[in-house]
């Protein structure tokens, strides 16, 4: 019996931002589609608009050629669409078993649910990734305590459990390791078997090709190009989501070898927090570094502890005195700055001014009473030397497109001229043309003196634009790669956890 | 939902202007005469000084965001009041001293309500509406009996009295004018206001752009009691008596005008000028109610109601479904 | 996440219990049980609502209104010659009240999604104007026979309140292995998970307002019973306590975690606190500010032992 869905060019925006334009997606049972496209594309918002949690603005669903109104995740459920999503929808101070059958619990003649079924059926969905689990991983467990990957594999049962016709996994992979992807695509061979539909969203190209049947692809909210994998190569899939074939139109010739000779900027000894395990290594001046792996393996962590903002044990020098560092405003003084991942909730005031943005970290050098004459002739000069398009200092932030909003998180710590910059994943949701101009930005500053270390989910990009990168798993750096060794390939293979114990 | 364009202070101060029109249809109001009409503004925002000074502490707390708000106010006003009239007993010399203690006493207060908020994670609403049990407490042991003092000759004359012969403006009124300014000052042209509304609206960001949270939080608590210090150093200044409830009654109506006044109830956002404007707005609307003869149940229904409403107005949160 | 063990709540009972026996060694007689269990029992019957609003995330700041707008009511319109026909049929329309009054509330919270403190915070006003409107002076009454009930009454030689604690309970286990209880936890705990996951969110937040108004309303009853005449500001000090109890009883601030038991404990705790500060014979001017700083300190304790907590991990 087959199903299909359909979605014909769905328009969707959010206030004033357009998220889709002219989506559209073509869904059969028995078929995997990869919905593909770069950051702020739109895929997400067409799962969401799927699966009913946003209204769409415009544009049809078409089930089995009917049109259908998705109303409500509720709606969506009851046709048989089950979505695993990207922020997940899991309760963390409930248990495993609650989470997953929330709203489907097995329940006794009284009205009350029935715990012991609840258990079976749970332990019957964990068997399914049995073997892949770090933690015992029973049902009694609050989700709250468990790891990411652990997660998002609960994530991934709980859409099962729905028995769904089709199932939209939305950047699904972004937490597991290999083993857990590897029985994850076991699975959905499993359910292509038996009838299923299966959307899969990921930006990561080696996935799509092992387990796509079709392909879908999004760039800035319209859907540009649709057919069978196998008609198509990586590069044209990259050409399709970006309009070139890579973004990097300069080459790292220059061998960066002399930088070895340049004074240490930092040295990091044992590092310690929550998810990491005891990181090593030496950045010298004007080097670009990079550190790589799958996310959530203590990236974020060592940027966050190297900027203070977490308590860490383990020592650090900066410039070659030894510090330790309990609040951000310690690394300011010392000439750090950090750019951080998710701007929305820790780069920018959203509602107030870009002027005031800007000069958030420094109006204790303004006086008193603040020269706000001054305050915006400077910050007029740093938006200038970074093409800022805006409509005015008043503005506030919320008016700026996602790259140029980008641009005023990385101008204000530009204005203090720091010597030490820390990334994470800076590119994330920002347009081709932007990214272009940041990574011209990145190289200049390092040839300017400036040191740079920075995380990215972009393979691409760590491979054109550092000199090293340091791969960390499992909160380890297992790998460093540079110069000859620094290819996607190894840098995928150091990802999976593959070590060459280099030189720290 | 509709946007307003024109800014919430003005805002107000048209519903004030609109409302005391109004209040001119009233009996035993103003009718036609000009000169009294005058002579009634002005003593409506003579009397709103008051609620004006006690909703600035307020203001802050509400910018500052995380539900920031203080319910302790009231009960500070009250004690300050009756510590001043003790302190002074009448003394022109012992006013600046009793000034600076209600100011320190005031600070103390808010210092251990931002601590319990900050280090000890208690919703600044509970916090606060604890402290104000305890300070109330405090005010019964200082108060029990009669408490004998009295209210230095200066204070009424800077307070109640206009400054001179020839400027018809009550005291008041001059010293609430210097005190906006220095609070625009405060919040517009300092460090401190910029990374107050800062962690009024992202404290995450706020911390990784390196302002110390936890220090504007103590701070702004603290500066909020010293403020509220500051109200019942004026109220009693004013009237020259204390009463157990001397500053309960301006508790509410000093959250209503920081809404009234436009500032973000969630933070992050809003001025002083708004809640000045607010205070004028309800002191008008207590007035009219007085004149009106309503009893104090119909006052604290009218109350509640306007805040309902400018909640509505102004403070609701995302819908579930975008 | 900070599992808060429902131990804590438990230790102070047992504490409380034990220093107000030192004082009071009578406490377990049937007559001082009975007249303390039923001063505690309106306090008991608020903070089982406050309970159910903390654990869905929300919050009630009026219930102290809806307190005092129910004994107005029955004192006014029942009154002390009031036939019991007239008693029950009042009773009932009370019940109707409290649920009236957090149906609006919920209406403001879930439909309109305004913030629960500073909403909550307003309809206080306007119930407590409410009622003082209803009883603009300390009056009225309910027939003194129906008071004599509640006070006398001890089934099987228990004190009223214990049943209707025991009833309390039980229906409150029933409903958290409900689909219901289920969904309160998950609305409570992170509502824009719950939303994704179908859960009808908006119903449910009304639905925890309703509750608490109608807790608020029986506690209403309960203490008109209990003091047999009206007062507007009957309700006033509820509030705090009720928010007092539930937070010693285990329940977060945020949602999502505790349950109806802690709370109990609490309330009974927080009373015997209160009766213990009336025993030790402090000086009258100093009671008030005795008690304030119980509920202060009740209220930093678990944050203090979370400071502990943090510190050490």
């Amino acid at each position: 019996m087959t199903k299909s869905l359909s979605a014909r060019n769905i328009v969707k925006h959010y206030g004033g931002v357009i998220a889709l334009s002219d989506g559209n997606l073509d869904v059969r049972t028995g078929e995997v589609v990869a919905l593909i496209g770069a950051n702020g594309s739109g895929k997400s918002t067409m799962s969401k608009v799927i699966n009913g949690v946003v209204v769409l603005d415009g544009g049809q669903l078409l089930l089995d050629d009917k049109p259908v109104n998705l109303s409500s995740p509720q709606a969506a459920k009851n046709m048989g669409i089950a979505t695993v999503f990207q922020e997940l929808s899991l309760i963390p101070q409930m248990t495993v078993a609650e989470n997953i059958w929330l709203t489907r619990e097995p329940m006794t003649a009284f009205g009350t649910v029935n715990r012991n079924a609840l258990q079976e059926k749970t332990e019957q969905l964990l068997s399914l990734f049995r073997g892949t689990y770090k933690t015992e991983l029973r049902p009694d467990d609050t989700v709250g305590s468990l790891p990411p990957d652990e997660k998002q594999l609960i994530e991934i049962l709980k859409a099962i459990s729905f028995n769904p016709w089709m199932i939209i996994l939305d950047e699904a992979t972004a937490s597991l390791d290999s083993r857990q992807v590897q029985r994850l695509f076991e699975l959905i061979k499993e359910w292509k078997k038996a009838e299923k539909a299966i959307v899969f969203i990921s930006h990561r190209m080696e996935e799509i090709f092992r387990i796509a049947d079709k392909y879908s692809v999004l760039r800035n909210g319209k859907t540009v190009g649709a057919g069978d994998m196998k008609d198509i190569n990586n590069k044209e899939l990259v050409k399709l989501m970006i309009e070139k074939e890579s973004v990097f139109s300069f080459s790292r010739a220059d061998s960066k070898n002399e930088n070895k000779d340049k004074p240490v900027c930092m040295e990091v000894r044992n590092l310690q927090t929550d998810s990491l395990h005891g990181v090593s290594f030496c950045i010298h001046e004007g080097e670009l570094v990079g550190i790589g792996g799958l996310r959530g393996q203590g990236q974020r962590d060592l940027l966050l502890s190297l900027f203070g903002d977490i308590p860490y044990t383990g020592e650090m020098s900066i410039f070659e005195s030894n510090r330790k560092l309990r609040h951000p405003r310690e690394a300011m003084k010392q000439g750090l700055a950090l750019i951080p991942g998710d701007r929305a909730r820790e780069g920018l005031l959203y509602i107030r001014s870009i002027l005031e943005n800007l000069q958030l970290p420094s109006w204790a050098q303004y006086g008193f009473p603040l020269r706000i004459g001054k305050a915006r002739k400077d910050a007029e000069a740093v938006g200038a030397s970074l093409n800022l398009k805006m409509a005015g200092l008043a503005e506030p932030v919320s008016s700026l497109s996602g790259g140029n909003a980008q641009k005023v998180v990385l101008g204000k710590w530009l204005m203090r001229k720091p010597r030490l910059l820390l990334l994470d994943d800076p590119t994330k949701g920002v347009d081709v043309g932007t990214k272009a101009e940041f990574y011209a930005l990145l190289t200049r500053l390092c040839s300017e003196g400036k040191t740079i270390l920075f995380y990215s989910s972009d393979d691409e990009e760590l491979v054109g634009l550092c000199d090293r990168v340091l791969v960390i798993h499992d909160g380890l750096i297992r790998t460093e790669l540079s110069g000859a060794s620094l290819t996607k390939e190894n840098l995928i293979a150091a990802s999976l956890g593959a070590s060459n114990e280099g030189a720290v | 939902m509709k946007r307003f364009t024109i800014s919430p202070p003005v805002a107000a101060l048209i519903l004030a202007v609109i409302l005391f029109l109004l209040s001119g249809f009233l009996p035993n109001s103003y009718g036609s005469d000009v000169k009294v009409a005058l002579s009634q503004a002005t003593n409506i925002v003579r009397l709103s000084v008051f609620l004006g000074v006690i909703a600035a502490g307020q203001t802050l707390v509400i910018i500052s965001g995380f539900e920031g708000i203080d319910l302790s106010a009231g009960s500070i006003v009250t004690l300050t009041a009756i510590l001043s009239y003790v302190l002074v007993k009448g003394e022109n010399n012992m006013v600046l001293p009793a000034l600076l203690v209600s100011l320190v006493v005031g600070a103390f207060i808010g210092l251990l309500n931002g601590a319990g908020i900050t280090f000890l994670k208690i919703s600044p609403f509970v916090m606060t509406l604890g402290m104000s049990g305890v300070v109330t407490g405090a005010v019964i042991i200082i108060n029990h009996g009669n408490v004998s003092g009295k209210v230095a000759p200066i204070m009424t004359r800077l307070i109640a009295r206009p400054i001179s012969q020839s400027i018809p403006i009550p005291g008041a009124i001059v010293i609430w004018l210097i005190f906006g300014v220095l609070m625009w000052l405060l919040l517009e042209r300092t460090a401190f206001g910029k990374n107050l509304f800062a962690i009024g609206v992202n404290r995450v960001a706020s911390k990784l752009s390196g302002v110390n949270v936890t220090g504007m939080n103590l701070a702004t608590y603290s500066l909020a009691g010293l403020l509220a210090g500051f109200g019942g150093f004026l109220v009693v200044g004013n009237t020259g008596v204390v009463l157990i409830q001397l500053g309960q009654p301006f508790l509410f109506p000093s959250i209503a005008a920081v809404a009234v006044g436009g500032t973000l109830l969630s933070g992050g956002k809003g001025s002083y000028w708004g809640s000045m404007a607010g205070a004028i707005v309800l002191t008008l609307i207590t007035s009219l109610l007085t004149t009106m003869q309503m009893p104090d149940s119909v006052r604290r229904m009218v109350l509640g109601g306007t805040l309902l409403i400018l909640i509505s107005i102004y403070g609701r949160q995302q819908a579930l479904r975008q | 996440m900070v599992r808060y063990p429902a131990f804590f709540p438990l230790i102070l009972l047992v504490l409380s219990i034990a220093i107000n026996l030192f004082l009071q060694p009578n406490m377990f007689d049937r007559e001082t049980l009975n007249s303390n269990m039923r001063v505690f029992l309106p306090l008991i019957l608020l903070t089982v609502g406050q309970a159910i609003v903390l654990l869905g995330g929300g919050i009630d700041i009026s219930v102290g209104g809806v307190v005092s707008i129910v004994n107005t009511i029955l004192a006014t319109r029942v009154g002390l010659d009031g036939s019991p026909e007239r008693m029950w049929q009042f009773v009932m329309i009370s019940l109707l009240v409290g649920a009236l009054a957090g149906a609006i509330n919920g209406f403001f919270i879930a439909y309109l999604r305004l913030q629960p403190i500073i909403t909550t915070y307003a309809t206080s006003f306007l119930y407590a104007g409410l009622a003082l409107f209803i009883l603009p002076n300390p009056g009225g009454g309910i027939p003194a026979d129906i008071a004599n009930l509640y006070r006398t009454s001890t089934p099987l030689g228990l004190p009223l309140a214990f049943y209707v604690i025991a009833i309390l309970l039980m229906v409150w286990i029933y409903i958290s292995s409900t689909r219901y209880g289920k969904y309160l936890f998950a609305v409570g705990g992170k509502a824009t998970a719950a939303y994704e996951t179908a859960v009808p969110v908006t119903w449910i937040q009304l639905s925890i307002y309703i509750i608490s108004g109608f807790m608020a309303a029986l506690a209403g009853i309960a203490i008109t019973m209990l003091s047999g005449s009206g007062n507007a500001e009957i309700g006033g000090q509820m509030t705090l306590n009720s928010i007092t109890a539930v937070v010693i009883g285990g329940n977060a601030f945020s949602g999502g975690i505790g349950g109806v038991t802690g709370p109990v404990m609490g309330a009974v705790t927080l009373s015997l606190l209160q009766n213990i500060i009336s025993f030790a014979h402090i000086n009258t001017w100093w009671e008030t500010l005795a008690k304030a700083m119980i509920i202060v300190l009740a209220l930093a304790v678990p944050g203090i032992i979370n400071l502990v907590r943090r510190r050490r991990a």
